[in-house]
C-alpha cells in the first residue's frame, strides 16, 4: 500500500499498467487500481478543503467516468493524472453546488490546507513542527507538497502538471516548493536529527 | 546551499516522507472508501441490480467477554439480500481448511471462511468478490452453494443467471465476514 520512493515504477506506471489490463478485459485489474491511487486522490480531494463526503463523492464521480469512458482514454498510461484532474474538478464543482461540469481553467487554486481541531491533537510534537513548517509555505506549494508525498519520485512532474502547476515546476529537479520546505524544515534547530 | 534546480535527493524524500506520515495521520484515508468505490464501479460496469440487505441475525451468540470467545464454538453469522429477481442467503463460519494448518494459537489472520449459500435461482453462478480476488459457485438444483476458503474482511456477492443472459446481473452491498 505504501508507496515506495526507491521503486524504479512510479504509482503512475503501476496504475497504468493495472488500467490497460482492465480494458484489455481482465476485470479484476480495475480494483487493483482503486487500490492504487485512492491515497493520492484522497489527498488531492482534500487539500481542496471540501468535506470528506464532498470528496468521496468527488472520487466516486471520477472513477465512474474512468469506467464509462474506458474505451476512449488514449493514454492508459497516463490514468492517475487523469483520475487527478477529474477528482479536482469534481470537488469544487460539488463543493460550488454547481450542476454543469466545470473546465480545468475553472478550478480555483486549492486553499491553505487545514487539518481538523481534534486532527491536530492527535499530531505527535514532531509532526506539529512539521505542520507549523508546511503552513508557512504558499498554498499551492501545500498542495503540491500534500498530493505528491503520496506517490513516488517518477509520478510528481505528472502530478504536478495534474495539479495546475507549470511544467518544470517539479521532477527530475526539485523545484522551489520542495526547496522552500527543505530550506524552512533546515533552518528549524529543532527540526534537525 | 541546494538549489532548486538540483535533482531530488534523498534529504527530500525523507522530507516528504514526513509529510505523508502527517496527513495520513491526521486526515487519513476513510478505512472501507476503497470497497466503496470497487462497489459503485461494479453496479456501473455490470449494468447490475443492487440487492437490499433485509436481515443479519447472529445465529451462535458470542461469548460475553474476550475469555469466553476464545472457547466459544465458531460464531456464525447469517444474512438475506433480495432484489427483484432473486433473493439470496448466506451464512459462514470459520473454514475446516483452517484447522488443518492451524497450530492451536488464538485465531489469526490466516483463518479462512466458509461461505454456506442458498439463492431462489438453481443453476445460478455466485461470485463471491473479496480483498483476495474472486471466486465463484454454481447453486445446485436446489439453490444451494458453497464458496470455501476465503478471507476475513469485506466481500460482496454477485449473481448471474446463465439461463437468462438478458437479465440484469445483481450485486449485493458489502458486507463483513
Amino acid at each position: 500500500m505504501t508507496p515506495t520512493p526507491t521503486a524504479s515504477d512510479g504509482l503512475g506506471t503501476l496504475a497504468g499498467q493495472a488500467f490497460a489490463a482492465y480494458v484489455r478485459g481482465d476485470r479484476q485489474r480495475l480494483s487493483e487500481l482503486v487500490d492504487i491511487v485512492t491515497p493520492v486522490l484522497w489527498n488531492a480531494a482534500r487539500s481542496q478543503g471540501a468535506s470528506p463526503a464532498t470528496c468521496e463523492d468527488a472520487m466516486q464521480t471520477a472513477f465512474l467516468q474512468l469506467v464509462a469512458r474506458a474505451d476512449s482514454i488514449n493514454e492508459p498510461a497516463a490514468v492517475l493524472g487523469w483520475l487527478v484532474v477529474v477528482v479536482k474538478r469534481e470537488t469544487w464543482r460539488l463543493a460550488r453546488g454547481s450542476r454543469r461540469e466545470i473546465g480545468v481553467e475553472d478550478v480555483p487554486e486549492a486553499p491553505t490546507q487545514q487539518l481538523d481541531p481534534e486532527a491536530q491533537t492527535i499530531l505527535t510534537e514532531r509532526q506539529r513542527v512539521l505542520w507549523q513548517h508546511i503552513s508557512s509555505l504558499s498554498p499551492r506549494c501545500q498542495e503540491l507538497i500534500r498530493v505528491i508525498a503520496f506517490a513516488d519520485r517518477p509520478d510528481y512532474a505528472a502530478l504536478a502538471t495534474s495539479l495546475g502547476m507549470p511544467v518544470g515546476s517539479i521532477g527530475p529537479t526539485r523545484g522551489r516548493c520542495l526547496q522552500k520546505l527543505r530550506l524552512t524544515l533546515g533552518s528549524d534547530t529543532g527540526w534537525a536529527v | 546551499m541546494s538549489s532548486h534546480s538540483e535533482a531530488i535527493d534523498e534529504h527530500d524524500v525523507v522530507n516528504l516522507r514526513s509529510v505523508r506520515d502527517l496527513f495520513a495521520h491526521a486526515d487519513p484515508v476513510p478505512s472501507d472508501l476503497t470497497e466503496r468505490m470497487k462497489f459503485a464501479i461494479s453496479v456501473q460496469a455490470l449494468h447490475a441490480e443492487v440487492a437490499e440487505l433485509i436481515d443479519s441475525a447472529l445465529l451462535v451468540t458470542r461469548g460475553r467477554d474476550a475469555a469466553d470467545a476464545a472457547v466459544e464454538p465458531t460464531p456464525t453469522d447469517s444474512v438475506t439480500f433480495t432484489a427483484a429477481s432473486v433473493s439470496v442467503m448466506v451464512s459462514w463460519g470459520v473454514s475446516d481448511t483452517s484447522d488443518a494448518s492451524g497450530t492451536g494459537g488464538p485465531s489469526g489472520t490466516d483463518e479462512r471462511v466458509r461461505v454456506d449459500g442458498w439463492v431462489t435461482t438453481p443453476g445460478a453462478q455466485v461470485e463471491a468478490v473479496t480483498a483476495d480476488g474472486s471466486r465463484s459457485a454454481t447453486s445446485d438444483a436446489n439453490g444451494r452453494f458453497v464458496l470455501d476458503d476465503l478471507p476475513h474482511g469485506p466481500i460482496h456477492f454477485l449473481v448471474t443467471d446463465p439461463a437468462n443472459q438478458g437479465d440484469r446481473p445483481v450485486i449485493t452491498p458489502t458486507i463483513q465476514i
